[in-house]
């Protein structure tokens, strides 16, 4: 099997000894074909996929020519590096040349003696990559979750690996072998139990004012919003972007998928949101009660140029469940504008853009009411 | 019988090399199904318990599912009680085939270990649907739910405990178009276009979700119980789960139905409903209840669905078909309004009676900067029924500054929102009713606001 994998293998590194320094074509002549040693499969970098693999060549004193040669791969010429790591002093690289119309490239190293030695190349290599997914499973109180994340290693890069160090920037290293159109899960994270606070967000130009207007239910989003931070047993490395599945147990010994989401990149001290579904027990009705021009100003021709808008919305919240919730509710209001009274505390997001928290009791209701003129708007 | 899912278990004589798979397969038997079932989305969580007779060190066992909807990537093991017992070291998709993953498990003991299988499925649905009986004088409605669960995933369940999901769950991917990808988790240059292929399952088997048509319903079988399953309802999260009692069998093409509840009197006031921007000249009848208890409902949401509404005619309990209407999940304690459409027999005329202008005032050129406009409504309504109704009337002006009078018999006014009033009228059986409002619209510099 693992002499079938390394038949398969198609990135090669032949070693070429020259009878003639003189003679250029001369790399077909003798090769010794130096067996993959360590490999490095290192995905820090979400974009590019970087091998490190070290050999070990036999040189002869003098001039060897290393030959590296890949087909029906993907790598980027220009990556191409080698190190040399057992005998630098001793040990030159001289120079690289580029066969015409092959997909190879030709080390010219320069040894100072007949010796064993150990070099690194390193090149980026297309179409294998990694993913990571999460799963919560979060407790019947909705408090806490228990959060993990797994590594999924694609490789579709035409080449096999037959064992390899498959590193990320932060966790643990894999010692795994990946063939070319494999994939393959390893758990990468398990962080234990995460408390999340769990929101409910209405969002004025996102979600419909008047649910009886419409024939389907409207739901209010439903987050959970997870803190990467050492307290909440995160916080170590940012959490990189991936789908999270949700689940919950049920009370029965077994659980129900609340939902999922593409969670985006979350640096170490941010909130990882995660929205897993809608709430249809949350009902919000949100109306324009007033909506009139007012401090009207006219040029001389009598044509409208300026006024104000007296505006009046109430949101009447409805909260059907058992339990209390708090409601974020995002109120927008565009240009230059006045509050003239409002019913609960509010923060200004930004200059157009007002946050509430409303908490609303277990099958109850709460009504917002905002009273504000929009000032000078030009006609 | 239609078994596509296999449980295969390899041992290896030797832990540490990975490729010394030998022919000695075991088939652990599926020991429990449990089907948890969405109908806000084309999703079901299977979870199978198996008695896994497991080496001391590695162990590999091959998971295939040839010819379902299974979504690979949810694809998960787990120690049934012992936990720290196994260690699952990675899952494997081995290349070239399709359908196949390969977990690698570190087990501490030999022996046999119960394990739990996981996995997303498409082609699992249910819907609910209900049937009404209005007593002969509409105020009183006999009311039976029921679900229809169907099985399109392309594999056999028997015996397996079924639980449906009432609520909105979020997805990002579709689990059919998961199912259906070249690889599980697609490839890194084929990212975009898998992500396209959703509706590319061949077979026809692909579900249009939310459009099931009657047929799958005639489909549907009925095993003669002794008793009628009960429907165990609790809330999770923003969901509500139903576990049917005891254990069902659904093949794969079949569709099952089950009934979820039975009230005897659901009190209902028969309400019909003007307003034309929304239903047009035509008055729309609604039938409206409460989900609580004094309408001997409210101990779980109502799933959506479609309600069929007939009514007794006579004391030989023959049937007259009312109409049929489709509704949104209804939350405790919420009011249902059941939409059967236009009615004939109750009819609301506005008529404009009078207009006039006044009022005018003059810029310094002497032209015209402001007027009041004074429209003059009679509404007549009739009630042509035997049974007493409720009428509500909406009227929109789409006008900004207004003022509106009202005269003669307008049973309740309310001021709906910036633009728009409703009158609500109680109706006697063949009873008669009119009323007046004026409406004034302030224009130009009448609407100044001084």
């Amino acid at each position: 099997m693992k002499k079938n994998m390394y038949l398969k293998s198609v990135i090669m590194l032949s070693m070429f000894c020259f009878l003639s320094l003189s003679v250029a074509e001369a790399r077909i002549k003798l090769v010794a074909l130096p067996k993959r040693a360590d490999t490095i499969i290192r995905l820090d970098n979400p974009q590019f996929t970087l091998i490190e693999e070290e050999r070990v060549l036999t040189l002869q004193q003098g001039l060897n020519k290393v030959d590296f040669s890949w087909n029906g791969v993907s790598i980027d010429p220009d990556s191409i590096r080698i190190d040399i790591l057992s005998h630098s002093d001793q040990v030159t690289l001289l120079n690289v040349s580029y066969p015409p119309n092959e997909n190879a490239l030709v080390w010219e190293i320069s040894s100072a003696g007949a010796r064993e030695e150990k070099i690194r190349v390193s090149y980026l290599l297309s179409n294998i990559d990694r993913l990571i997914t999460y799963k919560s499973v979060a407790d019947k109180a909705e408090t806490q979750v228990n959060f993990k994340s797994h590594l999924i290693l694609r490789n579709f890069s035409g080449e096999d690996f037959a064992n390899a160090k498959v590193l990320l920037d932060y966790g643990e290293s894999f010692e795994e072998g990946i063939r070319h159109e494999e994939t393959k899960q390893l758990l990468f994270l398990k962080a234990g139990t995460v408390p999340i606070e769990k929101v409910w967000q209405w969002d004025s130009k996102k979600q419909i004012w008047d649910p009886e207007e419409v024939d389907q239910n409207v739901g209010i989003p439903v987050h959970y919003r997870i803190t990467n931070t050492t307290d909440s047993n995160l916080g170590q490395n940012a959490l990189w972007n991936g789908k999270m599945r949700v689940f919950q147990l049920d009370g029965h010994g077994s659980t129900i998928l609340l939902g999922e989401d593409a969670v985006d990149l979350t640096p170490v001290g941010e909130d990882m949101e995660v929205y897993i579904g809608d709430s249809r027990d949350l009902v919000v009705t949100q109306r324009k009660m007033v909506d009139k021009q007012t401090n009207i100003r006219r040029n001389t021709s009598g044509r409208v140029v300026l006024y104000d808008n007296e505006e009046q919305v109430t949101a009447k919240i409805e909260n059907f469940k058992d339990t209390n919730a708090k409601l974020k509710m995002v109120q927008h209001i565009p240009g230059e504008w006045d509050m003239h009274s409002c019913n609960f505390e509010y923060k200004k997001e930004n200059a157009n853009t007002i946050e509430f928290e409303i908490d609303v009791p277990a099958q109850g209701k709460a009504e917002l009411v905002m009273h504000y003129f929009r000032r000078n708007i030009r006609n | 019988m239609k078994k596509n899912i296999l449980a295969l278990l390899f041992l290896f004589l030797w832990p540490n090399i990975s490729h010394a798979k030998i022919d000695l397969v075991i088939l652990p038997t599926q020991d429990s199904v449990q089907l948890t079932i969405y109908n806000s989305a084309d999703l079901t969580l299977v979870k199978e318990t198996r008695f896994l007779t497991l080496k001391e060190g590695f162990n590999e066992l091959q998971f295939s599912w040839a010819n379902t909807l299974i979504d690979p990537t949810s694809l998960e093991i787990s120690s049934k009680k012992k936990t720290d017992v196994i260690n699952v070291r990675s899952l494997k998709y081995p290349p070239k085939i399709k359908n196949v993953g390969l977990w690698n498990i570190h087990s501490r003991i030999s022996g046999q270990v119960p394990v739990e299988i996981s996995y997303l499925t498409s082609g699992l649905s249910w819907r609910a649907f209900y049937s009404g009986t209005l007593t002969p004088d509409e105020k009183e409605m006999s009311l039976k739910g029921y679900v229809l669960v169907t099985n399109n995933s392309g594999e056999d369940y028997a015996n397996a405990q079924v639980r449906l999901i009432v609520g909105q769950v979020h997805l990002v991917d579709q689990i059919s178009s998961l199912a259906l990808r070249s690889a599980p988790y697609s490839t890194p240059y084929q990212a975009k276009t898998d992500s396209n292929s959703i509706h590319a399952f061949q077979n026809g088997r692909a579900l249009d979700y939310g459009d099931y048509s009657d047929v799958t319903a005639s489909r549907s079988f009925k095993k003669y119980r002794r008793k009628a399953k009960a429907v165990l309802k609790e809330g999770l999260s923003e969901y509500f789960l139903y576990t049917i009692e005891g254990r069902e069998t659904i093949p794969n093409g079949w569709s099952k139905r089950l009934p979820s509840f039975d009230v005897g009197k659901v009190p209902v006031v028969n309400l019909y409903k003007y307003e034309e921007e929304r239903y047009g000249s035509q008055v729309v009848r609604f039938l409206s209840f409460k989900n609580d208890q004094d309408h001997q409902l409210g101990a779980t949401p109502i799933p959506g669905g479609m309600l069929k509404v007939f009514r007794h005619v006579d004391q030989e309990h023959h049937l007259s078909y009312e109409g049929q209407s489709r509704f949104k999940y209804i939350p405790i304690d919420e009011d249902v309004e059941l939409n059967l459409g236009e009615a004939g027999d109750v009819v609301v005329k506005p008529m404009l009676i009078n207009f006039k202008t006044e009022n005018y005032l003059f810029d310094r050129y002497g032209n015209i900067s402001g007027w009041d406009e004074v429209y003059t409504y009679k509404i007549a309504v009739k009630n042509t029924r035997e049974v007493p109704v409720k009428i509500e009337i909406k009227r929109n002006f789409n006008v900004q500054k207004w003022d509106v009078q009202h005269q003669g018999d307008y049973g309740a006014f309310e001021a709906i929102d910036a633009d728009t009033i409703q009158y609500t009228l109680g109706m006697q059986s063949q009873e008669n009713k009119e009323f007046m409002y004026i409406l004034r619209v302030f224009q130009g510099r009448r609407g100044d606001g001084g």
